[in-house]
């Protein structure tokens, strides 16, 4: 049994981590239940790096997204998010 | 507009990719406990003889999140049905899931007897102090105070009692030399997945009973926003203390 490359819908922001990392957020598994956004040790500084997006997640409610001159990709929220909705990688 | 990715979601081995997103609903704890479970065993090598047992209750609704062999039981009732299984096939390392419910109310007799017997299984109790699936009444564990649909004028320790400690109890009647009893937290999930290692190793060397609790938080039935979620889990951390209870020896390399 072949399996076709599978596609998943979501969304990519590339310079993360002063450069060297893509964060990708999966819409089909986010549930915008906002967990990650207290977690992330930029926002804890008080600053606003990961907050909510203009994209939605499965339920229709808002997704979140970093902000990439902010973001150290430490992958906190990666290892947090209950869907395994965001995923990290290091180019 | 959202593109499509190339590149699949990063999910454990022993996780199963094909349901999608969980049934769990969101900011569950579940879904935070259950990822570091899978990851535990996928670094433990442990996924072809693994065998988890989920309980009704919340729990439940993870029958096809692991992809490992998979039994469902009755209520309270998977401790015994995973430890008759680990007898039979005695090479299999069996994972019995529940939460606060299913392990120290209904299914508290047969927790207390497994650890006493120290059969060689690990139980994962998920404390969230509520019953999460019927709407949020009061369990066990509930915090003094905490307001749930049963107690809504708070929990009266008067009428009531104090919460159940699960860890306790168990650690005050197991085999210190064999057992492992410890208590995690979904705060600090690296710690907790050295606690899910460390009990899941302990059974793969056949040395005995193994008893993770994690503190878990509860959105929808707490109705509490994502700050106030937070903020209640330090609160719960202050009541049920974080920690090792008894570690056998031999398993102090396990990281």
């Amino acid at each position: 049994m072949t399996k076709v490359q599978e596609k998943h819908q979501g969304f990519e922001i590339k310079g993360c981590g002063k450069g060297k990392a893509t964060w990708r957020l999966y819409t089909q598994l986010c549930k915008g239940c906002g967990l990650c956004l207290i977690k992330c040790p930029i926002n804890k500084k008080g600053k606003n790096c990961l907050h909510w997006s203009k994209e939605v997640g499965i339920y229709s409610t808002p997704a979140v997204e970093p902000d990439p001159a902010l973001c150290i990709a430490c992958g906190t929220c990666e290892r947090l998010c209950p869907d395994s909705a965001i995923r990290i990688d290091r180019d | 507009m959202p593109s499509m990715l190339t590149i699949p979601p990063r999910l454990p081995k022993a996780q199963n990719p094909d349901p999608g997103a969980s049934k769990f609903c969101p900011g569950c704890g579940h879904g935070m406990i259950l990822k570091t479970l899978a990851s535990a065993i996928d670094e433990l090598n442990l996924q072809d003889r693994a065998i988890y047992g989920c309980d009704i209750g919340c729990s439940l609704l993870s029958w096809n999140y692991m992809n490992i062999d998979t039994i469902q039981a009755h209520h309270g009732r998977t401790t015994p049905v995973i430890y008759g299984i680990t007898r039979a096939t005695p090479d299999a390392v069996g994972i019995a899931y529940m939460g606060d419910g299913g392990g120290l109310a209904i299914g508290a007799q047969h927790l207390v007897n497994a650890a006493v017997r120290n059969e060689k299984m690990l139980v994962v109790l998920v404390n969230n102090t509520n019953y999460g699936m019927t709407g949020g009444q009061m369990a066990p564990t509930t915090l003094p105070g905490q307001v749930t649909e049963t107690t809504p004028y708070g929990r009266d320790v008067e009428v009531t009692g104090k919460p159940a400690k699960g860890a306790e109890m168990v650690s005050a009647v197991v085999d210190t030399e064999a057992a492992y009893v410890t208590r995690g937290t979904v705060n600090n999930l690296r710690q907790l997945k050295t606690m899910m290692k460390r009990g899941l190793q302990n059974i793969a060397d056949g040395r005995g009973f193994s008893y993770v609790e994690a503190l878990s938080v509860c959105p929808l039935n707490w109705r509490t926003n994502n700050v106030d979620t937070w903020d209640r889990l330090d609160e719960m951390e202050g009541f049920f203390k974080v920690g090792e209870l008894v570690v056998p020896q031999g398993l102090e390399g396990v990281k």
